[in-house]
């Protein structure tokens, strides 16, 4: 396969998806529009009801709902492009790729990376604006730190993704999982226990907020729980994308693949 | 590159292909153990009554279900094993319009289909094949907005730029009109005339099959019933039946040595003469069916050879499994479905 191929594959896979945001922007839109109503009823709501003592909780907030607004992205533009691939009848048609199934969600996966990225850094604006708080916003230590966090959600995407070939409707679970990750992203801040740096979300939300809040810049880090934090991702996206093997497998073995 | 028996180079080879679904007293059989080579540059039909297992050997082939048992080799590769060697030479039009980006306008995947394959999105490339399937005037629409008939198109273009040597389409005129049906028929010839594939076409639209396809093979509860150049399947149909129209006063003996020797069957009085239909006669048979009615005293007043087309073909051999059994009930010459089809078609060709 020539790097001309996989680049073409790329590019191909980028001009699609954007061009889909696009044919589907009322979908975008409400998708952008709903985390800032839900971000907005738990400001409001925690004013009206704590007051003052809410304000020092504030910026922990800020961070760890753009955290967790990354992280939802970037969940479910894996777990649901595949869901919609097979619903449109075009997944076996990407499994037919002579790059192979596992390079096409590849590509789609570093889109979807980049496109969660966007949407957080876009709405932590927006929150900001609406909270008139203010935080460090340095790129230079967020992004990676960001991008390394929701790479669990991915390897979780891929996880689900491969149950929906096979169980199909699972969208119950995967709206629990939502809880799961709010639970994840606000532990540091309840417990400090070295089962923070197992579970997805919690280290990195850790990290980011002390980047966020604490102005701690990425040098800063001990590099052995930056190691920790690599490490942790990893094992999430490549665990989760294995399983997604074993279920296309499966899925392959039952001859359910196509089906919806 | 392979050869097959025939010494003509094959482009794919299946050898003891089955697939079960399902396990115990649930389990279905959907492909039950069938071999079969298709050769470079043909076109293929694949036809078989709903469930004849058309569908799932088709994803059997393309590696998207793994079978059982037995082996696939497209080009030497194995596209169950290795299926992404195998997707450089193979590439596939599965149910009909549902392959394709509907939000999308047909260029745009064309451009994504392209790449996909590892093709360049060529632009000469993809105005060709937009005028081949005559979307020209709808390149730039969103496949949402077009009518069933140019969705399919659109899907048989997406297929067709990725350039591969084989190609399998799954009922592609499903679901179409008469009209768009006999449009999309004439545009799959032409395309197998310009494009120098090789094509399997499944399909239960028969005439679809009898337009465009060099061989067909015949598939009934997961088994090959018949696998012939479309031609010979019509003329052995066309040569062992017949309709004879006798005198009256067919002796007793002579019309048991027609039901012994040739299955004689159907017969029947109409207006002082006696019908009778002649099933089982093979082409150096006929001389033997004449000197055996001379010896009866049998006057015949007419031999009709039966006419076939390959919807008689297809209700034979598949036990009258179709919407048109009902038909097949009036017709005299069915009684040829009760034959083995061993007898039908000769040693060899099953």
């Amino acid at each position: 396969m020539s790097r001309a191929g996989r680049t073409g594959l790329v590019a191909a896979v980028v001009e699609k998806e954007l061009l889909i945001l696009r044919r589907y922007w009322i979908n975008t839109l409400m998708r952008l529009v709903g985390f800032y109503l839900f971000f907005a009823v738990i400001f409001f709501g925690g004013q009206a009801a704590g007051g003052e003592s809410f304000d020092g909780t504030l910026d922990g907030l800020v961070v760890g709902f753009f955290l967790f607004l990354a992280v939802t992205a970037a969940y479910y533009d894996v777990a649901g492009n595949v869901m919609r691939e097979a619903q449109w009848g075009t997944l076996e048609q990407l499994f037919m790729s002579p790059f192979g199934i596992g390079r096409v969600l590849l590509a789609k996966t570093a889109f979807n990376v980049a496109f969660s990225t966007v949407i957080a850094m876009a709405l932590l604006a927006v929150m900001l604006v609406t909270t008139d708080r203010t935080l460090t916003v340095d790129p230079v230590t967020i992004i990676p730190l960001l991008v390394v966090t929701i790479f669990p959600a991915i390897g979780l995407g891929f996880v689900f993704a491969g149950l929906s070939l096979l169980y199909k409707r699972i969208e119950n679970i995967q709206q629990l999982l939502q809880f799961a990750f709010i639970g994840l992203i606000a532990a540091p801040g309840a417990i400090d226990s070295t089962i923070l740096y197992v579970v997805p979300f919690s280290l990195g939300s850790e990290l980011l907020a002390d980047a966020m809040i604490d102005s701690l810049a990425l040098w800063d880090f001990d590099p052995i729980v930056l190691g920790a934090l690599l490490v942790n991702a990893l094992a999430y996206f490549l665990g989760g994308y294995a399983v997604f093997t074993v279920f296309v497998r499966r899925a392959r073995r039952l001859g359910v693949m196509g089906h919806y | 590159m392979t050869s097959s028996s025939a010494g003509k180079t094959s482009i794919l080879q299946a050898s003891g292909l089955r697939k079960t679904y399902g396990s115990g007293d649930d389990a279905v059989v959907a492909v039950d153990g069938i071999d079969f080579e298709i050769e470079r540059g043909t076109v293929v039909g694949l036809l078989g009554p709903n469930g004849a297992g058309k569908t799932t050997t088709i994803k059997l082939l393309l590696g998207l279900i793994e079978p059982d048992d037995g082996t696939v080799q497209i080009d030497d590769i194995d596209p169950i094993s290795n299926p992404k060697a195998g997707y450089d030479r193979v590439s596939a039009m599965l149910e009909g319009a549902r392959n394709v980006y509907w939000r999308l306008t047909v260029r745009e995947n064309l451009r994504f289909f392209a790449r996909l394959a590892d093709q360049p999105a060529d632009p000469d490339r993809i105005e060709a094949l937009l005028e081949q399937v005559g979307l020209v005037e709808k390149a730039d629409e969103p496949v949402n907005d077009l009518s069933r008939g140019m969705k399919q198109k659109a899907s048989l273009a997406c297929t067709l730029i990725r350039e591969t040597p084989l190609a399998f389409l799954d009922e592609p005129t499903l679901g179409l009109d008469v009209e768009s049906s006999l449009e999309l028929r004439r545009q799959l010839r032409s395309l197998v005339e310009t494009e120098s594939r090789t094509i399997v076409l499944s399909s239960h639209d028969m005439d679809v099959i009898e337009a465009v396809c060099d061989r067909v093979i015949i598939m009934n509860e997961g088994r090959i019933v018949a696998d012939n150049p479309l031609e010979d399947l019509l003329d052995v149909f066309r040569a062992q039946s017949y309709r004879l129209t006798l005198a009256s006063g067919v002796s007793a003996e002579g019309r048991t040595a027609l039901e012994r020797k040739f299955g004689a069957t159907a017969w029947e009085e109409r207006d002082g003469k006696v019908l009778v239909t002649i099933p089982n006669v093979q082409s150096a048979e006929f001389y033997d069916l004449v000197e055996t009615l001379r010896m009866h005293s049998c006057r015949v007043l007419s031999i009709e050879p039966a006419a076939q087309n390959l919807e008689r073909v297809f209700l034979d051999l598949t036990g009258g499994q179709a919407s048109a059994a009902e038909s097949r009930r009036t017709d005299p010459t069915t009684d040829a479905a009760e034959r083995p089809l061993e007898d039908a078609l000769g040693e060899g060709d099953l």
